[in-house]
């Protein structure tokens, strides 16, 4: 089979996606976002909660404000290099010169809407039908 | 896609309750909240007393119940934040808690007074799964 023929079929189990901010006014925001579109949410307000999650539960998708108090982004971004489970992340931070190494990245302020179609695109998930 | 449309519950049109849950320890506030959100409650998160108001201060932002734990660190605790809830917002409901098992009994009757009237599943079940992810996380 050539690669040109694979047909790669959408999710059917939620992914679960880690929204570490630590702006409850931004995070309550995109985690409804993100549970609007169908995904799990789980939530962490700074970096050692978002450490201790990811030690307990398995995430597909991380959305990490860089920006976090102190080093606590940076703080995440190694945790998740030097781990063995590769996790997909989305970026954010009011800062506009970053590495470009680090995934998608979206500038803050920022609509929620933008962080769950990137979120989608990247965990190849098809949004429920809007009730 | 709006969450304006995740307002409603799937029961005609009964206006979804908002649920805060207040909570420091994270694995605890995930579980709880997520139980929650099985119930069929809208659920939000605040890691802290003022995180909590920052909430309850959102315009766009209607809470019914505020499920807070009484110990949290910093001189706002539980007791702290129902004094605030019921001078600032009287109509808010405050429910204090403390520590997984009394938070799952809480969460449990929660549930029977709910949108869907049941649990998904037993309030035992948080417990041990509040137990089973303190155990995997090594930091906590």
């Amino acid at each position: 089979m050539s690669a040109a023929s694979v047909t790669v079929l959408p999710r059917r189990t939620p992914p679960t996606i880690l929204v570490v901010e630590g702006d409850i006014r931004i995070r309550y925001r995109v985690s409804d976002e993100l549970r609007a579109w169908g995904f799990k949410v789980l939530e962490a307000g700074s970096a050692p909660e978002a450490l201790t999650v990811l030690d307990a539960v398995p995430v597909d998708l991380l959305v990490l404000a860089l920006d976090l108090p102190g080093a606590g982004g940076w703080d995440v971004v190694r945790h998740l290099r030097e781990s063995p489970v590769p996790t997909k992340m989305i970026v954010t931070s009011g800062e506009t010169d970053l590495p470009d190494n680090l995934g998608p990245f979206v500038r803050k302020p920022y609509q929620a809407a933008e962080i769950a179609a990137l979120a989608a695109q990247s965990l190849n998930w098809q949004p429920p039908p809007q009730a | 896609m709006s969450t304006s449309s995740t307002h409603l519950s799937a029961e005609a049109d009964t206006p979804l309750q908002t649920i805060l849950v207040v909570e420091d320890e994270v694995l605890i506030r995930l579980v709880v909240a997520e139980y929650l959100r099985e119930c069929g409650y809208r659920v939000h998160e605040a890691v802290s007393a003022e995180e909590a108001i920052l909430i309850l201060q959102a315009p766009e932002v209607s809470v019914d119940i505020v499920f807070s734990d009484v110990e949290m660190p910093g001189d706002m605790d539980g007791f702290w934040l129902a004094r605030w809830v019921r001078s600032n917002m009287p109509d808010t409901q405050v429910i204090l808690t403390s520590g997984a098992e009394r938070s799952a009994d809480i969460a449990g009757t929660l549930c029977e007074a709910g949108p869907l009237m049941k649990k998904p599943y037993h309030t035992q079940e948080v417990v041990d799964r509040i137990k089973q992810l303190k155990a995997t996380a090594k930091r906590f």
